[in-house]
């Protein structure tokens, strides 16, 4: 019997990016196009310029969708959860 | 060419308006696009053989922001 990894249980991983944010309209801009994609969980420092993503998407969607802000946007790398 | 004029909720400084205008400018059909930050608006000229009101709105919210036609 082969048995399928079972996504529920999967740790997803965390991953940083650089997100050009310069106050909170634009921080609430990512908000929502993260809220629509759906299935994220997610932090905005807003000082830093970083989202942290929690999420089953890959890296490539997770950046699209920021870049559908029009701000500039790029991937910093992967935040192992502790 | 036509005009229209979407009112847009969320936008607060002028980086939220140039974002607005440099994704915006860029949609097949749109010949100008002018944000006001103070007005909560975008006015822009396009082309109806190419784009329509509801398709600019909709590509404005799909930005993050709230956006409505007016009438
Ligand atoms: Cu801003
Ligand atoms: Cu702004």
């Amino acid at each position: 019997i082969c048995t399928l990894p079972d996504p529920s249980s999967a740790s997803f991983q965390k991953h940083e990016f650089f997100v050009d944010m310069t106050c909170e309209g634009c921080s609430n801009a990512v908000t929502r196009v993260l809220h629509r994609l759906g299935g994220v969980q997610f932090d905005i420092d807003l000082p830093n310029k970083k989202v942290c993503i929690d999420s089953e998407h890959n890296v490539d969607t997770l950046l699209e969708t920021l870049k559908k802000t029009g701000k500039n946007a790029s991937y910093l790398g992967e935040k192992s959860a502790q | 060419t036509q005009v229209v004029v979407i009112n847009i909720e969320g936008m607060t400084c002028n980086s939220c308006v140039q974002s607005i205008e440099g994704v915006i400018s860029q949609k097949a059909g749109v010949k100008s696009i002018h944000v006001s930050l103070s007005n909560c608006n975008a006015t822009i000229e396009y082309d109806p053989l190419q784009t329509c009101p509801e398709d600019l709105r909709s590509s404005v919210e799909d930005m993050g922001f709230d956006a409505s036609l007016s009438e």
